[in-house]
């Protein structure tokens, strides 16, 4: 028992190395951040839509319509989830820039790209639960909690960026 | 036979590790690196040490002294070894510290515990009680720096922070090597004695690819990144409104 242990652990470990020696060449190449239409995005993750088409729609169509939407949506949050990581290394290698307002200003961009792509993955586990049973819709369960999270998250939203209309707002 | 077969590999890890130290030392890696070069330079004296009273066979009581002694050493040195990787890692990233941190305190906690459940349901083919208590106080240990390594490794996936190339190499090659001993000492308690000169040959052959590791990205010139645009903040909340609405929607 512990011998399978001990070399699952191993193996694991092993995959992790591969798998960063794979991102850092990916990130030597560079990727600039990418464009990404939020409009779209909106569009996508309507759910009043999603209400119309599974009326309209017979149930092995709008799972088939449903999956395809998550997988397009999959694409999106994986560009956010992307952007993010370019902008917290962007936001470590401008820590040693003479002017303190600059660093200031990349530490709080930092912050909040660390606390979007904790989101990404959410959303993630989000998507793949709905991907494997499409039929499941998580939110309303769960939306009190939900909405203090929400809540916490644009308070802190707030703090980095006063402007933000609907940090503002809650 | 067995036994060249044995000193060849540890023969050249003394060639190998005379080279790591060299080019730590030219390189003035003690100024970066200060824990990192403790570790190399010890284990290089250690290794003479150990290699001189096996071949001079001063007494078995000396070299089993001499063996724990330079195995505590490397796992301490080890262990820090971790802890300057993870220092250089998120030196770019004060945002993450705190985090990273928090993480890493509960990733040690977990570790030392799956390492006691995990020597305490190992079956111990060895007949020395001693040694076997030994083995066990290392198979913990090696848990805990390879548990370590998998936890960086994963938390630099997660948030796709950037590797150095000095801490990459250092990291990979200490990865390997400690990855290795962890099978092999795991190994060595299962089975006993009996499987003992194949795997004292397993651990050199790591030990000394982890070297070439080490000594290659030391050497090798860093790779440039090409700089690109830091978008404004106001772009960062709107990517993060959207990513909240479809959590929260």
């Amino acid at each position: 028992m512990t011998i399978v242990l001990v070399i699952a652990l191993a193996l694991l470990t092993i995959t992790l190395f591969y798998v960063g020696l794979r991102s850092r060449r990916k990130h030597v190449a560079s990727r600039p951040i990418q464009p990404l239409d939020l409009s779209a995005f909106h569009t996508l993750i309507d759910r009043d839509d999603e209400v119309f088409l599974r009326e309209k729609l017979t149930r092995s169509e709008f799972f088939r319509l449903k999956r395809l939407r998550i997988r397009v949506t999959w694409k999106y949050v994986h560009r956010i989830s992307d952007n993010s990581a370019v902008v917290l290394r962007l936001a470590g290698m401008t820590r040693q820039d003479p002017d303190p307002q600059v660093v200031e200003t990349a530490l709080q961009l930092a912050d909040l790209a660390t606390t979007i792509r904790m989101q990404c993955f959410v959303a993630f586990a989000k998507l793949a639960v709905e991907f494997m049973l499409p039929s499941m819709q998580l939110t309303p369960a769960m939306l009190a909690p939900k909405y203090e999270s929400l809540r916490a998250n644009l308070m802190l939203l707030r703090t980095l960026h006063p402007q933000a209309p609907l940090a503002a707002a809650i | 036979m067995l036994t060249k077969t044995l000193l060849s590999p540890w023969f050249a890890a003394l060639l190998v590790q005379s080279l790591l130290a060299t080019v730590l030392l030219v390189k003035r890696m003690w100024k970066k690196f200060p824990l990192f070069v403790s570790y190399a330079v010890a284990n290089f004296l250690l290794s003479i040490a150990l290699y001189a009273v096996y071949v001079l066979w001063v007494s078995r009581r000396a070299y089993f002294n001499a063996y724990w002694f330079s195995e505590a050493v490397g796992l301490f040195l080890g262990l820090a070894v971790v802890f300057e990787i993870f220092r250089h890692l998120l030196a770019p990233y004060p945002a993450l510290r705190r985090l990273a941190t928090q993480i890493f305190q509960g990733a040690v906690v977990c570790l030392l515990l799956l390492g006691g459940i995990l020597s305490y349901a190992q079956s111990v083919g060895e007949h020395s009680h001693i040694q076997a208590a030994f083995f066990i106080v290392e198979q913990v240990g090696r848990i805990l720096e390879v548990g370590l390594l998998l936890c960086l490794f994963l938390f630099a996936t997660v948030f796709g922070l950037h590797w150095r190339q000095y801490v990459f190499g250092i990291a990979l090659g200490l990865g390997i090597f400690v990855t290795v001993e962890l099978v092999a000492v795991t190994m060595r308690l299962q089975f006993g004695v009996v499987a003992s000169p194949i795997l004292n040959i397993v651990r050199s052959v790591a030990f000394n690819a982890s070297m070439v590791i080490w000594i290659s990205y030391l050497l090798a010139p860093d790779l440039a990144t090409s700089p690109a645009e830091m978008p404004k903040r106001a772009q960062l909340a709107q990517w993060n409104r959207a990513v909240m609405e479809l959590i929260y929607q």
